[in-house]
């Protein structure tokens, strides 16, 4: 047996929400680890999330294509974060977007069944997924808020403040994406900021 | 045991991590075939030569293939047989599946002419086609996931030829997949054809 690395997970919920001991062995040995190559769909459209994933390793992109191969990147996970399509995930119902590696990756996932059976056992352990669902959904809205009053410059600066080291891992036309302006502003306002 | 897989050099795979390489494999075709939704039907009903199928014949070419396919797996399923950790594919399926894969430049060389009860009409309605499609491979992932459960060795599934012959079930998935991966080739280049354009559809990551 290869042993699972699970230190990075602990240390990630100690600081979000710390569980006893007894609770965090017995969710920690519940994750088992997973590798994937660059460019592998991990959750296509239509389907459903089996698995919350947390990233020991890679970049992923989360994008929904629109009509007229409009192409929105909706989210980026790295570690320390989790990742897989979260709403699917939690609610069970089919995913409207696809989840997909930029980079190799390794992970530690757990399946939907096990975690639910982990909360129903240990209140404790829903509560702290309630909680991690609670700070990710402020993120979502904060870039509601960014995404419908914000310039185009100023969402470039507010990441920039946010997660600088997002240019040097994620190739920069997704990252335009993400932001939803087009590659060449994007390129445009990096070299403004630069000088 | 070692010795014996050397001398027959059958390649011998981890059934969760084929079945795995195979949902990847499922997932990128959903993400071409949803391209193609945002494509103007008039192009997708297209021949791009006369006489050549349209990317709504070859996708209702393999919808032909699907109505078999997917029950004839999810029926020999049905058996309770419990998964093991290994799987080595039989000759014939393993042949069929190399014939039928694109080749690594992902491009297809071997031409192939398909069985006459695998034609499709030459217009047929693309919407409802292309959302067949979708649902199809929707149950291949889900047959797939059913699958690591079972011995996809042991269990065999009658090809659509002919009953008696018989295929590994999990010969039956790689065959099956190839032979979608080999149409989407079609379509591609179909549609570079049509449009005069280059790379339409998303990349593929390289072949495992």
């Amino acid at each position: 047996m290869i042993p699972v690395e699970t230190t990075p997970l602990r240390k990630f919920i100690s600081s979000v929400y710390p569980l006893k001991e007894t609770e965090m062995e017995r969710f920690l040995e519940s994750w088992q680890p997973f590798t994937c190559k660059r460019k592998t769909i991990l959750t296509a459209a239509g389907e459903t999330e089996r698995y919350l994933y947390f990233v020991l390793e890679g970049v992923q992109r989360a994008f929904f294509v629109g009509n007229e191969r409009q192409e929105a990147t909706i989210v980026f996970t790295y570690p320390p974060s989790f990742s897989g399509v979260a709403d699917s995930f939690l609610t069970q119902t089919p995913s409207k977007y696809f989840l997909e590696t930029l980079t190799n990756g390794r992970f530690l996932k757990i399946s939907y069944q096990k975690l639910n059976d982990l909360m129903n056992e240990f209140p404790v352990i829903q509560r702290m997924v309630l909680q991690l669902s609670a700070i990710a959904l402020k993120g979502v809205l904060e870039r509601q808020i960014e995404l419908q009053c914000f310039s185009a410059e100023e969402r470039f600066k507010t990441l920039m403040a946010r997660s600088p080291h997002v240019l040097q891992i994620i190739p920069h036309k997704y990252l335009a994406s993400y932001l939803g302006i087009d590659p060449t502003t994007f390129s445009k306002l990096l070299g403004s900021v630069r000088i | 045991m070692l010795a014996l897989y050397k001398i027959t050099k059958m390649p011998r795979y981890i059934c969760i991590d084929m079945l795995d390489s195979l949902q990847s494999d499922v997932r990128q075709l959903i993400s071409e075939a949803n391209y193609l939704k945002s494509i103007d039907p008039a192009v997708l009903l297209q021949e791009p030569a006369p006489g050549k199928w349209s990317i709504i014949q070859v996708l209702e070419h393999l919808n032909s293939y699907g109505r078999y396919y997917l029950l004839a797996m999810e029926r020999s399923m049905d058996k309770g047989t419990k998964s093991v950790e290994y799987f080595k594919p039989g000759w014939v399926g393993d042949y069929f599946t190399r014939l039928m894969k694109p080749g690594e430049n992902g491009q297809v060389s071997n031409k192939m002419k398909s069985p006459k009860d695998h034609r499709p009409s030459k217009y047929p309605d693309a919407f409802p086609v292309l959302h067949t499609f979708l649902e199809q491979q929707q149950y291949l992932l889900d047959l797939l996931e059913l699958a690591k459960s079972k011995n996809i060795g042991a269990i065999r599934t009658p090809i659509s030829i002919s009953r008696w012959i018989k295929l590994k079930l999990g010969d039956t998935f790689r065959f099956f997949v190839a032979h979608e991966q080999r149409h989407f080739v079609q379509i591609n280049n179909a549609l570079v054809t049509i449009r005069d354009t280059k790379d339409i559809l998303p990349a593929a990551h390289p072949a495992v």
